[in-house]
């Protein structure tokens, strides 16, 4: 049996899943105060009439990172970097303990101007008087030469309970995002830590020993244990999860548009021959970009229960949401009472959805069936045109070489797949205007809890060699190795991969082989004058995201 | 988050799949670097800054420029196409108003490809400028645009595309020709008979230094450019006057190339030639993208950057005030072309061409009208190591009746004289661009 839990923004979902089926299923609102309460009650009533030995893993889509950084309860950290040529780091300023280190390393790498040691001195005197005991350092082109990092590490010393390294986190080329994904994982360590000596605590109580994943931004999952130092990589994984969903629940082949229509907002998604597109370089959070990587997901600000407005005539929908529905007792109109209106849907209480309509449009001025109407039509056709603009931006996505240029397929959706609570009252309208086949899966009240339940591992590696140097780096696996003057990109395709899996196997990530993939791979011959002097070998490898089996 | 001040779309196309040959400086690795750069910068982060796809040029937006012989998929691959549609894209989004300004980090580049194309010149097959530049004037009827080339050197291929256009203004600052290719871009150099003044060279002399070039900016572009009054500035932005270029002798740096931007403000910039593809290319391409979107480019260096071993020679800094003061001259009184000769109401002039990356050579005879009211019909007669004689007219943009009637004359005869392998015309009047 497989256990899934996704703590979302409004709902706690749960789900326990066995050969395919769905055995038992659990949906509470989220009590943001106490995620743990919520958490500890979903794990206990789905799993209250069946044998808590024969679950064979809980995977767990949790809120804590994202609230705890987007209610500012997170801890100080120092953050100490080092920028050297470029932008003025000085731009990136995260948090009260910021100091820019002067010093540089190249685009290749090449150690130029050593740390500047009185300033590391003084930032980590200040540090230590104020008692910042989390600390992020982070220097430019650390993922190609990690030294310095490392250097500032030992520097730090006792005086961290946590430090995250730049390199660590991501093998990608992106200094201030660097940055800022080093500063939200050093800022939720303690926090995300507690979290989890609790989960493990629950689960003791409840009698289940088993393995406990998370559910990360991109739709994969990752063991508990690691996530531990890596607590930044649990952020966002809502979308994830409801994308995860809809991959268990439909069989998905073709592109297509998936579209999540919540309360509040609309989550649209975007497939490529039936798999999810992932964000080029990583999730922005709290506006600050960073390095995570994410399913390719918006957000928009129209859903059921987004309020319906008139103004001299002009019906708009959202983005205001004003509490709930009429017919859930609310304020204003809604999206949901203009459905239960016109009969598409017919939930909670009608009645009152039918008599804020009409008191609304005689208002107005207006026919009730007209306003209806014109509310409809607009969230319809802002979602539609929404979804059409993420497309354009996809299709017309950078590539950089001539054979990209001439092979570029564009994708086409030929289906929308829909969900969320409102999905039902939408359909044939989105049809309409789509003119696609619309469809809405059974279970899509939980599906969310099925993705996090089904979701496998995802991991990804980035390799870097430079045969003039005699170098090779994996910078997130901490790996550095002297490379011949005659290393090829086949042996670094290799290399790569066999690192991926040995990393994998001793972090408890089970993946199986035929879904780790080479998703880049370069090598370009370097040349001084006319001579040839190596290669810059770059690969890429990544577990793709899936799920394991479905909902039959 | 950074905001830029402008809004501004970077066209990026490496061509990570394309060289000239495996050891030539054009080759596939040319902008890997600058990529790592402006990547681990977090260049697509700043807010308004934003990268586009090249469009792919098409036959027609190159025959509407370019003579080819013996055609236009014989001199060009798609790299080229890639390239020119980069530069068109650029223009795209500054004409429509998505962006202020837009550079388009494109290669192979195209500044000395000429009226007329055999084959590779200098690295170049196709104007990239030109073609971008036509299109902005078939499109959107642009009048008086202004290309101030700063590539270390000469731009004769944008030079000879323009040579007669009153209305296109063709500055070039580089290497004295004495001591670089392709050796022409002198002072007199200045347009043909009707063109007067409208083609500018400055030649800088060798070890010039950001001093010697913000000078001549300053003191010979910016007054020519506030005299034109163009609608439009288009930089070629080569960087091959770094102080680590390996084909070149300036001491110009990535500091330099950011100010140089800033005060040219050009609408849209093209890469040309930069073959200092680690120690340059990474530092003046960070520069001048962030000089264009108006964010801050005081920290941009390069590791090995030194003041003092770069600093300008006093007798450098006369030479160069000398030639402001002869290059300002010859744009305000310009003397009368001395090689012109005329033929009924033709200017003719003849030339030989050589094609140094393909070892080909062309003779042309280039006779264009003496209009007063348009730039002239014009012809060339055309013969190469690689193609018989051959033929291309051109009904400019902007040309009157009678030289549209006395181009389709032309092109009548010359297809009834079974002279030429190919004719080429080019009928701006009517936009018809025909191969026969
Ligand atoms: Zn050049
Ligand atoms: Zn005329």
């Amino acid at each position: 049996m497989y256990l899934g839990l996704d703590v979302g923004g409004t709902h706690t979902d749960a789900v326990l899943i066995d050969n395919n089926k769905i055995v038992a299923s659990f949906k509470a609102p989220t009590d943001h105060k106490n995620l743990l309460t919520s958490i500890n009650r979903a794990l206990a009533e789905v799993t209250k009439s069946v044998d808590r030995s024969a679950i064979k893993r809980i995977n767990l889509s949790t809120t804590l990172s994202t609230n705890a950084i987007v209610e500012n309860k997170t801890e100080k950290v120092g953050v100490i970097i080092s920028g050297g040529p470029g932008i003025d780091p000085e731009s990136f300023r995260l948090g009260d303990f910021f100091y820019v280190i002067p010093g540089s390393i190249d685009h290749r790498g090449t150690l130029i101007k050593d740390l500047e040691s009185a300033g590391v001195k003084a930032a980590l005197e200040e540090c230590a008087g104020k008692n910042v005991r989390v600390y992020s350092l982070v220097t430019k082109f650390s993922t190609r030469n990690p030294g310095e990092e490392e250097y500032l590490a030992e520097k730090v010393g006792d005086q961290a309970d946590f430090v995250s390294l730049g390199h660590r986190l991501s093998g990608q080329l992106n200094f201030p995002r660097r940055v800022g994904t080093a500063y939200f994982n050093s800022a939720v360590w303690r926090l995300y830590n507690q979290f989890c000596d609790a989960i493990n605590e629950s689960l003791k109580e409840l009698g289940i020993d088993t393995q406990v994943n998370v559910l990360k931004a991109d739709g994969g999952t990752m063991p508990l244990s690691l996530s531990r130092e890596l607590p930044v990589e649990t952020i966002l994984s809502g979308p994830a999860a409801s994308i995860m969903g809809i991959i268990s629940l439909c069989d998905i082949t073709d592109d297509s548009i998936i579209l999540d229509i919540g309360g509040t907002t609309t989550d649209i998604a975007i497939f490529a021959s039936g798999a999810p597109l992932v964000e080029r370089q990583g999730i922005s959070f709290a506006s600050v970009p960073t390095l995570v990587r994410s399913l390719l997901a918006r957000s928009i600000g129209i859903g059921g229960d987004s309020r319906i407005s008139v103004q001299s005539g002009k019906v708009t929908v959202g983005p205001m949401r004003e509490g709930p529905s009429m017919a859930e007792g609310g304020p204003v109109i809604t999206l949901v009472d203009a459905l239960n209106y016109n009969g598409t849907i017919s939930y909670g209480n009608t009645a009152a959805s039918k008599k804020g309509v009409d008191e609304a449009a005689k208002k107005a001025g207006m026919k009730a069936d007209v306003l209806v109407k014109a509310s409809i039509e607009f969230a319809v056709g802002f979602i539609t045109d929404q979804v059409n603009a993420m497309l354009a931006e996809i299709n017309d996505k950078p590539v950089y070489t001539i054979h990209e240029m001439l092979e570029n397929r564009a994708i086409v959706p030929e289906k929308v797949y829909l969900m969320g609570g409102p999905a039902q009252g939408f359909a044939r309208y989105l049809h309409a205007s789509f003119n696609k086949e619309v469809i809405i899966p059974r279970e899509y009240a939980v599906a969310n809890a099925i993705g996090a339940a089904l979701a496998k591992p995802t991991f990804q590696v980035e390799l870097f060699a430079d045969t003039s140097k005699g170098q090779l780096i994996i910078p997130n696996l901490n790996i550095r190795e002297k490379v011949a003057g005659d290393y090829t990109v086949e042996q670094a395709e290799d290399e790569a991969r066999s690192y991926l899996v040995d990393y994998c196997k001793r972090m408890g990530i089970q993946s199986s082989v035929k879904d780790i993939e080479i998703i880049e791979s370069s090598s370009f011959k370097m040349v001084q004058g006319y001579f040839s002097t190596g290669r810059d070998i770059r690969v890429k490898c990544q577990i793709k995201p899936g799920v394991e089996g479905g909902i039959a | 988050m950074i905001k830029a001040k402008n809004r501004m779309g970077l066209i990026f196309f490496p061509a990570y799949d394309w060289a000239i040959d495996p050891s030539h400086p054009e080759r596939e690795e040319r902008l890997l670097y600058t990529q790592d750069q402006l990547w681990e910068e977090g260049i697509f982060d700043i807010e308004g800054i934003h990268e586009f796809k090249p469009d792919i040029a098409t036959e027609e937006d190159v025959m509407r420029t370019h003579f080819c012989f013996p055609d236009v998929r014989t001199v060009t691959t798609e790299s080229h196409m890639i390239s020119a549609g980069g530069a068109i894209k650029a223009a795209r989004i500054v004409m429509d108003g998505e962006v202020d300004k837009a550079f388009a980090l494109v290669r192979p580049p195209g500044h000395h490809a000429m009226k007329s194309v055999h084959g590779n010149r200098g690295f170049c097959n196709i104007n990239n400028e030109a073609i971008m530049v036509e299109y902005i004037r078939e499109k959107y009827g642009t009048k008086k645009i202004a290309i101030v080339d700063t590539d270390c050197h000469h731009g004769d291929g944008t030079q000879d595309v323009y040579w007669h256009d009153p209305n296109i203004l063709y500055i070039s600052i580089h290497q004295d020709g004495r001591t670089l290719y392709p050796g022409s871009g002198h002072v007199p150099e200045l347009g043909g008979p009707c063109a007067r003044g409208k083609t500018i060279n400055i030649p800088l002399p060798p070890a010039t230094s950001d001093e010697g070039f913000l000078y001549a900016i300053d003191n010979i572009v910016l007054p020519i450019l506030a005299d034109f009054k163009p609608e439009l500035i288009i930089n070629s932005a080569g960087q091959d006057n770094h102080y680590t270029d390996p084909i070149t002798n300036m001491n110009f740096s990535a500091q330099g190339y950011a100010i140089l931007n800033e005060k040219l403000n050009p609408d849209i910039a093209v890469l040309e030639g930069g073959y200092s593809i680690q120690g340059a290319l990474p530092y003046v391409n960070l520069g001048i993208v962030l000089a264009m979107a108006g964010v801050d480019y005081s920290m941009v260096r390069e590791p090995d950057y030194n003041y003092e071993a770069l600093r300008q020679d006093r007798n450098i800094s006369g030479y160069i005030e000398k030639v402001a003061d002869a290059v300002l001259d010859a744009y305000r009184n310009p003397p009368k072309d001395k090689n012109a000769v005329k033929y009924g109401d033709y200017n003719v002039r003849k030339k030989q061409i050589y094609y140094d990356t393909d070892g080909i050579r062309e003779s042309q005879i280039e006779s264009v009208m003496a209009c007063k009211k348009c730039p002239g019909v014009l012809h060339i007669e055309s013969s190469s190591s690689a193609n018989p004689l051959s033929f291309g007219i051109e009904i400019p943009f902007g040309a009157c009746r009678s030289c549209r009637d006395e181009g389709l004359r032309v092109f009548r005869d010359a297809k009834d004289s079974r002279k030429y392998r190919t004719i080429h015309f080019i009928n701006r009047f009517d936009k018809e661009y025909i191969r026969v």
